[in-house]
């Protein structure tokens, strides 16, 4: 019974362990090439040994597992098969739980952004003309920030003159696309646009805005209203 | 010749482990037992992780293939021809469920009227498709209702999730000149049976 036990842990259930750990690992990490290869080597030896397992079994009719004498031996192949499960996990929560967190912060992240740089393009304040404009800039990537500016820049001065001012609030924002490093947000808005004696007319804005993950966190690489035609 | 005769050695096994047995475990069997444990472990966590992974990647799918009904469904609604107004009524009514479903003969009704007696050739195009993660109910704008998600009754689907839709479409009537219609849609779209169906559609103004 004690031996069956000790066959069953040692010579069956540990190698299988550490075979399927390894596939598992292939799994994960979708096959590379050097998987692939270094994944047969690392299963092929494995069968070898238990191959000899076998041959030494019919042989000297004791095994790995049952063999009083190697008790080290038994502690290596347990050790083997832990190392390969253990490392199984770790490479589990490096490509499939990390991935899926930072989708999840990333999409709540990138939401956030888009609104505040979409909600900031389309609002003026004649009081304070460029205050919008430098909070929309500061969320965008460098080269972008610089351009949109010099864009913006004296469409605001011109909005400033005839004291217009302009508001927007985000309806509704969605996810297009989200990768790793880029993702792209469709906002809509209904903005509210007002002048001195006019009836301030109101409309919705769709936007769409590009965004790239930075070192500091998502920036926007560009945004452009969704209905271009 | 022993290796013919596997049992008697493992008497022998028996026997010298039984004696062995009567002190303490050894180092290495001890060892061995906390590495098992380990195993067992890892081999847990990889399951719990496998299961989640799976979870997050169906979710994912299900909101592709959300999107793909809705800009679909989208597609037909904004293309919509004296031609071909029947066929695509048919189609837009074989996608939706519920309320939409059972109303939609009501609804959709004087639409169907307006694009047969207009004679107008409508081309639209989806400019935009995404998962609404975001909705603000800005309340202060006279004569809109509150626009609370209606989800169907639970027993019909388990979900349903909301997709905006930007679209613009461009109506060539007889002698008028082209309009340029811009859709802006919030489509409910619920999981009946595992497939995509649009429960609610509503215009963002």
């Amino acid at each position: 019974m004690r031996n069956l036990a000790r066959v069953l842990a040692f010579d069956v259930a540990a190698p299988l362990a550490s075979i399927s750990a390894l596939l598992i690992v292939g799994v994960m990490l979708e096959w590379p090439l050097w998987w692939v290869s270094v994944c047969s080597v690392l299963c092929l030896l494995i069968v070898q040994a238990a191959i000899v397992n076998i041959v030494l079994y019919r042989r000297d009719s004791v095994t790995v597992g049952t063999d009083d004498d190697k008790p080290g031996l038994r502690l290596a192949v347990t050790v083997i098969a832990t190392a390969a499960l253990v490392a199984a996990a770790a490479v589990g929560y490096h490509s499939w739980i990390k991935p899926d967190r930072a989708f999840t912060t990333d999409s709540a992240e990138v939401m956030r952004v888009a609104t505040e740089v979409a909600e900031a393009t389309a609002t003026f304040t004649p009081a304070d003309p460029n205050s919008s404009l430098e909070r929309a800039a500061a969320l965008m990537v460098p080269e972008r920030a610089e351009s949109f500016k010099a864009q913006f820049g004296p469409a605001t001065a011109d909005m400033a003159k005839r004291n217009l001012s302009a508001e927007a609030f985000t309806v509704s924002a969605g996810l297009e696309a989200l990768g790793p490093s880029s993702a792209s947000v469709a906002v809509l808005m209904r903005g509210t646009q007002s002048a001195p004696g006019q009836d301030p007319s109101s409309a919705v804005l769709a936007l769409r805005v590009a965004m790239s993950k930075q070192e500091d966190g998502w920036r926007v690489v560009d945004v452009a209203p969704i209905n271009s035609r | 010749m022993r290796g013919s005769l596997p049992s008697m050695p493992d008497m022998d096994e028996v026997t010298q482990s039984e004696d062995r047995r009567g002190g303490v475990f050894s180092g290495f069997g001890i060892a061995s037992a906390v590495l098992g444990v380990v195993a067992v472990a890892a081999l847990v966590m990889i399951a719990v992780m496998w299961s989640g992974h799976r979870a997050s990647n169906d979710e994912r799918s299900y909101q592709a293939r959300s999107m793909q009904a809705a800009a679909e469904w989208t597609g037909v609604l904004i293309n919509m021809n004296a031609d071909n107004v029947e066929g695509s009524l048919q189609q837009l009514r074989d996608g939706t469920v519920g309320e939409l479903n059972s109303g939609f003969e009501a609804s959709i009704a004087p639409y169907r009227d307006v694009v047969k007696s207009l004679h107008s050739r409508t081309t639209g195009q989806v400019e935009s498709v995404s998962i609404e993660e975001v909705h603000r109910n800005l309340g202060s704008q006279p004569g809109e209702g509150p626009t609370a998600p209606v989800s169907l009754a639970p027993e019909l689907s388990t979900r349903t999730d909301t997709v905006l839709i930007v679209a613009t479409s461009v109506s060539e009537n007889a002698g008028n000149k082209p309009t340029t219609v811009r859709w802006n849609l919030r489509l409910g779209i619920s999981e009946v049976d595992g497939k995509p169906m649009i429960s609610r559609l509503e215009s963002v103004r």
